[in-house]
C-alpha cells in the first residue's frame, strides 16, 4: 500500500482545525466498513462483490442466462416457424413484432440467446482448455517442448483469425453453432496460452514447487496440485476474454452468412434482417433487438473482465481510491503530489 | 540485427504454416471445389473434361505433387481463376479490393491508435480522476460492441435518419479516376462512416492498454528520480513514462491488424464498400474458393509484414534491443 500513498506537501497548520473522528473520515472518503456477511466470504469473492463493475456485468449476464435457460418455457411462439404476417409492428400479439418471414422476433431473441451464449461459452471453455494445456506444458517442461509449443502459440497469435475462419467455415457447408464455437476455439487459444506460460515460468522456480519436486512428486501431480491452483485468476481472465471473442466472432460470422441459416442465433437474426433490408423498410424491431442483446452481453463480459483485472493487479484497483483521496486533500487545502 | 533475423525466421515459419493450412483445409473436407463444380453441372461432362477441371484447380495427382504445384503457383502470385468473374484471374480482383481495404484499415488504425494512446496517457496521469473513471469503462465497453452492430447503427443514423453521408460505395460513380482533388474528397467523404465504425470499436483497447502499462510504470523508481530532479510534469509524462509504455502497444498494434481487418470486413459488408470484405462475402455466397483462399494468403502476408515493421520500430525506439541482440 505504501507505494500509492501520496507525498503530502505541507501547508502551514491552521489552528481552528480539529481532528475528525475515524467515522467522519471514512464517510468523507466514501469508505464503508465491511459488513459481517461480506467478511465471511473468501478474499477473492469479497473483492469481486465490492467491485461495482464486476457485479453489474455479472447481473446482466445472469439475466441473459436465466432467459436462455427458460427460453423453451417462455417463448410465446415457435421461433422456427411462421407466427404471423411479415413485419407486424410490435404490439400485444407480438411483443417485438415479426420478421420478414413472419417469425416472432421476441421468441427468436430468446431462442437465439441460448445458441449465442452456448457457443460463446463452448468457444471460451475450449480455448481456455487448449491454452491451459499448451501454456503449462511449454512453461513447465521447457527445453525443446517449450520451443516447439511457443512457436505454435506465436503462429496462432500472428495469423489473422477472421480470414482463416472464413476459409475453414466456407469449406464446412452450413456450419452449425457448435461447429462455429469449436472453430473459434481453434483460432482463439493463443492469448491464454501465452499468459499461462509466462505465469508457469514464474511459478516453476518458487519454493513450494521445488519442495514438491524434491519430495519426488509426479510431474502431472505437481502441475495439477501445485501450479494450477495458483493460476485461477489468469484462467478466469482468459476464459472471460475468450468468451467475449467467441460471442462477438460468432455473431460476425453468421452476420456475413457463414453459419447455418436455419439455426436461430443473434447472428443469424441479424443476417436475415440485413437480407430483408429491415432498416430500409422501417422494420427496426427486426434488427435492433439482437443488436442490443449482442452489445449488452459484450459490455457485461467486459465489465467482468475489468473486475478480474483489478483483482489480479492491485495497482489498478488502487487507482479507484485515488480520486476520493485527492478531493479529500483538496478540501483541506493540501495537494497530493502523485507522480 | 540478430533479433531481427530471428524474427524474420519466425515470420517465414508462420507464413509456411498458414499456406500449408490453406492447402490442407480444402483437401481434408469432404468434396473438393472441383467435385463441387462437377456436382453443380449435374454430370453433363465427359471424363476428360472432369480431369481438365481437376487439373485447373490443382486437384490432380498425389497430395505431394499437388502441394509442390500449389507452392509453385503461389511463388508466381497465381491464385487461380475466379469462377464468378470468369475468366478474370483472382489476383487482379484481389489487389483491386485490397487497395480499398488498405484505405479503410490504414485510416482507421492511425486514428484509433492516436486517440486511444492520447486518452490512455491522460487517464493514467490523472488516474482515479473524472476523465479516468468516466471514459475508461465507456471506451472499453465500446470495444465489445461488435463492428456489425456499430456499423449498422451509424449507417442507420447518418444515411437513413439524417442523410448526411452517402449510402455506400467508395466514391461517386461519375468521377474521372486519378489523383485530383475532387476524387480524393469524394473518397474521403465516403470513407468517413466506415472508418468511424472501425475506430469506435477499436480505440478502447489502446486506451486501456496504454493506461494500464503507464500506471504500472508510474510506480517505478526512475519516475520518482525524475520527479526528484525537478523535471516538469510534461517531460516526465511524455518522455519518461509514455515513451516506455508505448513499446508494448506497438507490438500489440501489429498483432491487432488481423483483428482490425476482421472489423473492416464486416464494416465493408454493411457500407457496401468495394474492399476485401465485400468481395469475400460475394465469394462465400457464390462459393468462389480460389478467392476465399487467396484472401487468407494476402492478409497473412500483410499481417506478417506489419509485425516485422513493428519489430523494426521497436528496435529503433528501444535501445536495449539494439545492444542485447535478444528479446
Amino acid at each position: 500500500m505504501t507505494d500509492i500513498l501520496p507525498a503530502i506537501t505541507t501547508t502551514p497548520p491552521r489552528a481552528e482545525l480539529t481532528a475528525p473522528t475515524q467515522r467522519e473520515l471514512m464517510a468523507e472518503l466514501g469508505l464503508k466498513p465491511r459488513s459481517r456477511l461480506l467478511a465471511r466470504l473468501p478474499g477473492w469473492a469479497q473483492l469481486f462483490v465490492t467491485n461495482k463493475k464486476g457485479l453489474f456485468g455479472l447481473a446482466i449476464l445472469a439475466i441473459f442466462m436465466i432467459l436462455a435457460l427458460l427460453a423453451p418455457l417462455i417463448t410465446p411462439y415457435d421461433p422456427y416457424r411462421r407466427a404471423g404476417k411479415p413485419h407486424v409492428q410490435p404490439g400485444v400479439e407480438h411483443f417485438l413484432g415479426t420478421s420478414r418471414q413472419g417469425k416472432d422476433n421476441f421468441s427468436q431473441l430468446l431462442e437465439g440467446s441460448r445458441a449465442s451464449l452456448t457457443v460463446g461459452f463452448i468457444a471460451g471453455f475450449s480455448a481456455t482448455l487448449i491454452g491451459l494445456a499448451v501454456g503449462i506444458s511449454a512453461g513447465y517442461f521447457g527445453g525443446k517442448t517449450d520451443e516447439v509449443l511457443t512457436f505454435f502459440v506465436n503462429v496462432s497469435l500472428v495469423l489473422p483469425a477472421l480470414p482463416l475462419i472464413i476459409v475453414l467455415a466456407s469449406f464446412i457447408e452450413e456450419a452449425s453453432p457448435t461447429v462455429i464455437g469449436l472453430v473459434l476455439a481453434l483460432t482463439g487459444w493463443g492469448w491464454s496460452a501465452r499468459t499461462i506460460r509466462t505465469q508457469t515460468l514464474a511459478l516453476k522456480n518458487r519454493e513450494f514447487v521445488l519442495a514438491a519436486e524434491l519430495m519426488g512428486e509426479k510431474k502431472w501431480r505437481i502441475i495439477v496440485r501445485e501450479i494450477l491452483p495458483n493460476m485461477s485468476s489468469f484462467v478466469v481472465g482468459g476464459f472471460v476474454l475468450a468468451t467475449i471473442y467467441g460471442i462477438l466472432a460468432e455473431a460476425a460470422l453468421e452476420f456475413i452468412g457463414l453459419g447455418s441459416p436455419n439455426s436461430v442465433t443473434w447472428g443469424t437474426m441479424l443476417y436475415w434482417a440485413m437480407r430483408a433490408q429491415a432498416l430500409q423498410t422501417g422494420a427496426w424491431f427486426e434488427i435492433w433487438p439482437p443488436a442490443i442483446a449482442i452489445m449488452l452481453t459484450g459490455a457485461a463480459l467486459v465489465m467482468v473482465n475489468f473486475a478480474v483485472d483489478e483483482i489480479t493487479n492491485p495497482q489498478l484497483a488502487a487507482t479507484r481510491r485515488i480520486g476520493p483521496i485527492r478531493r479529500f486533500l483538496r478540501r483541506r487545502n493540501r495537494r497530493a503530489d502523485f507522480v | 540485427m540478430a533479433f531481427l533475423l530471428r524474427r524474420l525466421g519466425f515470420y517465414f515459419g508462420a507464413f509456411f504454416v498458414a499456406i500449408t493450412l490453406n492447402f490442407l483445409i480444402p483437401r481434408l473436407m469432404p468434396g473438393d471445389p472441383a467435385t463441387r463444380i462437377l456436382l453443380s453441372l449435374r454430370g453433363k461432362l465427359r471424363p476428360d473434361q472432369i480431369d481438365a477441371i481437376r487439373k485447373t484447380y490443382g486437384f490432380s495427382g498425389s497430395l505431394w505433387d499437388q502441394y509442390l504445384q500449389y507452392l509453385w503457383r503461389l511463388a508466381h502470385f497465381d491464385f487461380g481463376i475466379s469462377t464468378v468473374n470468369f475468366p478474370e484471374p483472382t489476383a487482379s480482383l484481389l489487389f483491386y479490393a485490397a487497395g480499398w481495404t488498405l484505405v479503410l484499415v490504414g485510416a482507421a488504425t492511425t486514428l484509433s491508435f492516436g486517440i486511444g494512446i492520447t486518452m490512455g496517457i491522460w487517464s493514467a496521469w490523472r488516474r482515479g480522476g473524472f476523465f479516468d473513471t468516466f471514459f475508461t469503462p465507456i471506451n472499453v465497453m465500446l470495444n465489445a460492441f461488435t463492428p456489425a452492430v456499430v456499423a449498422l447503427l451509424l449507417w442507420y443514423a447518418f444515411t437513413m435518419q439524417w442523410p448526411i453521408f452517402p449510402l455506400g460505395r467508395a466514391h461517386e460513380m461519375n468521377l474521372t479516376p486519378g489523383f485530383n482533388l475532387e476524387t480524393l474528397l469524394s473518397v474521403a467523404w465516403h470513407a468517413v462512416l466506415p472508418v468511424a465504425s472501425i475506430v469506435i470499436v477499436s480505440f478502447g483497447a489502446w486506451h486501456l492498454g496504454m493506461r494500464n502499462t503507464m500506471i504500472n510504470l508510474l510506480n517505478e523508481d526512475f519516475v520518482l528520480l525524475a520527479k526528484a530532479k525537478g523535471l516538469s510534469d510534461r517531460r516526465i509524462r511524455n518522455r519518461y513514462v509514455a515513451r516506455n509504455a508505448i513499446l508494448p502497444q506497438i507490438t500489440s498494434l501489429a498483432l491487432s491488424i488481423g483483428f482490425v481487418l476482421g472489423g473492416a470486413f464486416i464494416t465493408e459488408v454493411v457500407f457496401n464498400y468495394p474492399g476485401l470484405g465485400k468481395f469475400t462475402l460475394n465469394a462465400i455466397q457464390t462459393r468462389d474458393y480460389s478467392f476465399i483462399q487467396a484472401q487468407l494468403i494476402l492478409l497473412t502476408m500483410s499481417v506478417l509484414v506489419a509485425n516485422l515493421a513493428s519489430d523494426v520500430l521497436n528496435v529503433i525506439l528501444d535501445p536495449r534491443l539494439r545492444s542485447a541482440g535478444r528479446a
